[in-house]
């Protein structure tokens, strides 16, 4: 599903002839064909690429956390906004769901409603203190990535006397190993995707559904796109700054379950790797930074892009360096490229 | 338009929840019969840290010495663990059959060690052994790193002679192994009566070596003056100690731990008192030999079993000769496998 969308034009504006973009010029039609073209190498390079129960299951399994962790950051991106906090919002969540879990003893749904919830509210808090006194969102969540750092430790060595929690919830175990395969009526048994992957699924629909159709995605899509227009047209601009941010972190606490999940553990270092990621797939999938338009499934392609890269660099044994290297000089490329072959159709658009 | 959303949970859990039953798990596959050329193992570090370099090393002359199929060294997992899980699955899609593996978060490690288990691959926990009461590999070979913190925090308390203040310097708080650490550390200090004090303790300086100077820098201009002995239980901060105490010409004792030349060359000269030296290459070499001996078709007598391979106290008294005892260790170790561990038909 394609949820990219467009500043919408101001009541008042001049009818404007829409500018069709040529399919090939359409950033997510890029990604697919570099997908598929990376797929056909890796594989021919390694056909190990190729085996279903090493390569291509737990790639889903990555695949979906990285969404979800873009998904986070596309919200907040569609104001313009960073959320720096992004992996330690996921891991303050993630003990809300170990501590209700351990010393409550509740089960997976309620530890994960408990999460998400913490989580929302963390995401609330940067957007509250962000809207209200008008600091850069950089600034906000980046002293808050800081404070959470500090307060996960203290917690975690507090309640555990560790790092980690020493027990998981019922059905986590299950979450991380198995795979609808695993699953049979009859004779018939699901597909070896595995069982994280719907979460990341739904999360990305709700969040397509958000952003295209509903009023309050429109909202904050034109408040990203021009706070002072949103505000003239009656637009309160300060709670969809909120609600924004209040979605970013129950995502990014939906991205550090399933991390728990496939890592088997809730535990402090949770999160530490999400940063640069939740960057990179919704900026390689056509999200602006600048704010005002966000794309789901160019998200969901550049968590796939990105994933897809490194798992292949892997399987050709790169050392360290080179695979740093060679990560860089892909994704390098896969964003040259897109910019070109923009810049083309923009070119034919007004030669049209 | 709200209807959509719940309308799709409610389907997608009726779809993954009605009427299914589970299939058995029948994946294990049998580990058992490889001769040594089919085995291939992959020693995998949690990620590049001078310590691993040695198993680099001895991955050659453990492929060599026991005419192994392959033996891989790799330390792309960058300390993370979800990285390091996407190495140890890409190396055995590659074909690798074996694994020797020092994860990087020590909670978590066991869900790896199950997966490898469950798709019948031996595995042994090198280095580091997973936290908790349970090992799922088949064994953990790995400096009691408690016990290496104790040992290293007695010598120090002997170099200042029973009485005055330690500095602790150490690794990523957040790391069971550093809490193990800071416990030897202070049960060697609990046993003195409190005759010696623990003035501080440093976490989170093992990133890289200029993070430790700085702290090391810090450290020494605060209470430079008060501290009478520094105990590193980590890389960097003793190679950073070692360094800072030289040039501040303060009367600080250091102990530090494993063997960089800036180490050696300051016990030698005096202004390290003492190192605690850990057993790199015995754990890659016996790490390997036990691996291959599981994929013939031995079996642990306990699995899980936590074995020590060795940490040795060296001072300028045996500064000279101290690989002799370490070669003599991992010579040991491998009997202890060969009499006590492994159970071969």
């Amino acid at each position: 599903m394609t949820a990219q969308l467009e500043t919408p034009a101001p009541p008042d504006a001049p009818p404007r002839t829409p500018h069709r973009v040529p399919l090939w010029a359409n950033p997510r039609v890029g990604l697919v064909v570099l997908l598929v073209a990376l797929v056909v190498l890796f594989s021919v390079l390694r056909p190990a690429f190729l085996n279903t129960r090493l390569t291509l299951t737990p790639l889903q399994s990555d695949i979906s956390v990285y969404l979800v962790v873009g998904l986070a950051q596309l919200s907040v991106l569609s104001l313009g906004h960073m959320n720096m906090a992004v992996g330690r919002m996921a891991a303050t969540s993630a003990f809300t769901m170990g501590l209700v879990h351990d010393k409550l003893g509740a089960g997976l749904v309620l530890s994960l409603i408990a999460g998400l919830a913490v989580g929302a509210l963390l995401g609330a808090l940067a957007g509250l203190i962000i809207s209200r006194t008008g600091v850069n969102s950089f600034v906000v969540t980046l002293a808050m990535d800081f404070a959470l750092a500090g307060l996960i430790t203290i917690l975690y060595s507090g309640v555990t006397g560790g790092v980690a929690f020493p027990t998981m919830p019922a059905g986590m175990s299950e979450l991380r190993s198995d795979t609808f395969a695993d699953y049979c009526i009859g004779d018939v048994c699901g597909p070896r995707v595995p069982l994280v992957v719907p979460f990341a699924i739904l999360a990305a629909l709700l969040v397509g559904l958000l952003f295209r159709f509903s009023r309050l995605g429109r909202e904050i899509l034109m408040t990203g796109a021009n706070q002072r227009a949103a505000e003239l047209s009656g637009i309160p601009t300060k709670d969809r700054i909120v609600q924004a941010h209040a979605v970013s972190g129950l995502l990014a606490a939906l991205g550090g379950f399933l991390l728990a999940a496939n890592n088997g553990a809730f535990s402090a270092s949770l999160g530490d790797s999400f940063l640069l990621p939740s960057f990179l797939a919704p900026v390689l999938g056509g999200t602006l930074l600048a704010g005002g338009a966000v794309s789901v499934l160019g998200t969901a392609l550049g968590a796939a892009l990105t994933q897809v890269i490194y798992k292949g660099l892997n399987l050709l044994q790169f050392q360290l360096d080179q695979l740093q290297l060679y990560i860089g000089l892909v994704l390098l490329a896969a964003l040259s490229l897109d910019r070109a072959r923009h810049v083309l159709a923009e070119r034919r658009g007004n030669r049209a | 338009m709200k209807r959509i959303p719940l309308a799709l949970v409610a389907v997608l859990g009726l779809v993954t929840t009605a009427g299914c039953t589970k299939k058995a798990d029948n994946d294990e596959a049998a580990a058992a019969g490889k001769k040594p050329a089919d085995v291939r193992i992959a020693l995998i570090p949690g990620g590049a840290h001078p310590y691993f370099q040695p198993w680099k090393t001895t991955a050659a002359t453990a492929k060599t010495d026991f005419t192994l199929g392959d033996v891989t060294f790799n330390e792309t997992s960058g300390w993370d663990q979800t990285k390091q899980n996407d190495v140890v699955k890409s190396l055995a899609a590659q074909g690798y059959n074996a694994f020797g593996i020092f994860g990087v978060a020590p909670e978590n490690i066991n869900s790896t060690f199950e997966d490898l288990k469950r798709q019948g691959f031996p595995v042994a926990s090198l280095a580091s052994c997973p936290a908790g009461d349970v090992d799922k590999a088949d064994f953990c070979l790995s400096t009691d790193v408690e016990q290496a913190a104790y040992k290293a925090a007695k010598a120090a308390i002997d170099a200042i002679g029973g009485s005055g203040t330690l500095a602790h310097l150490t690794g990523n708080k957040v790391d069971s192994n550093t809490q193990r650490r800071i416990a030897g550390v202070e049960k060697a200090v609990a046993e003195t009566g409190g005759k010696v004090t623990i003035v501080q303790v440093v976490t989170d300086i093992d990133t890289d070596l200029q993070t430790a100077q700085k702290a090391v820098a810090d450290l020494l201009a605060a209470k430079g003056s008060q501290i009478s002995a520094i105990v590193n239980t980590a890389y960097n901060p003793a190679v950073a100690a070692a360094e800072g105490v030289a040039q501040t010409k303060l009367p600080i004792k250091v102990i530090a731990i494993d063997d960089d030349k800036t180490i050696l060359d300051g016990i030698k000269d005096g202004s390290v008192a003492g190192t605690v030296l850990q057993n790199p290459v015995g754990q890659a070499m016996v790490g390997s030999y036990a691996l291959m001996k599981l994929s013939g078709g031995c079996t642990m007598a306990q699995p899980g079993v936590e074995v020590d391979s060795g940490s040795f106290v060296v001072t300028k008294a045996n500064v000279a000769n101290y690989e002799t005892d370490r070669q003599a260790k991992t010579d040991e170790i491998r009997k202890d496998f060969d009499s006590k561990y492994l159970v071969c038909q």
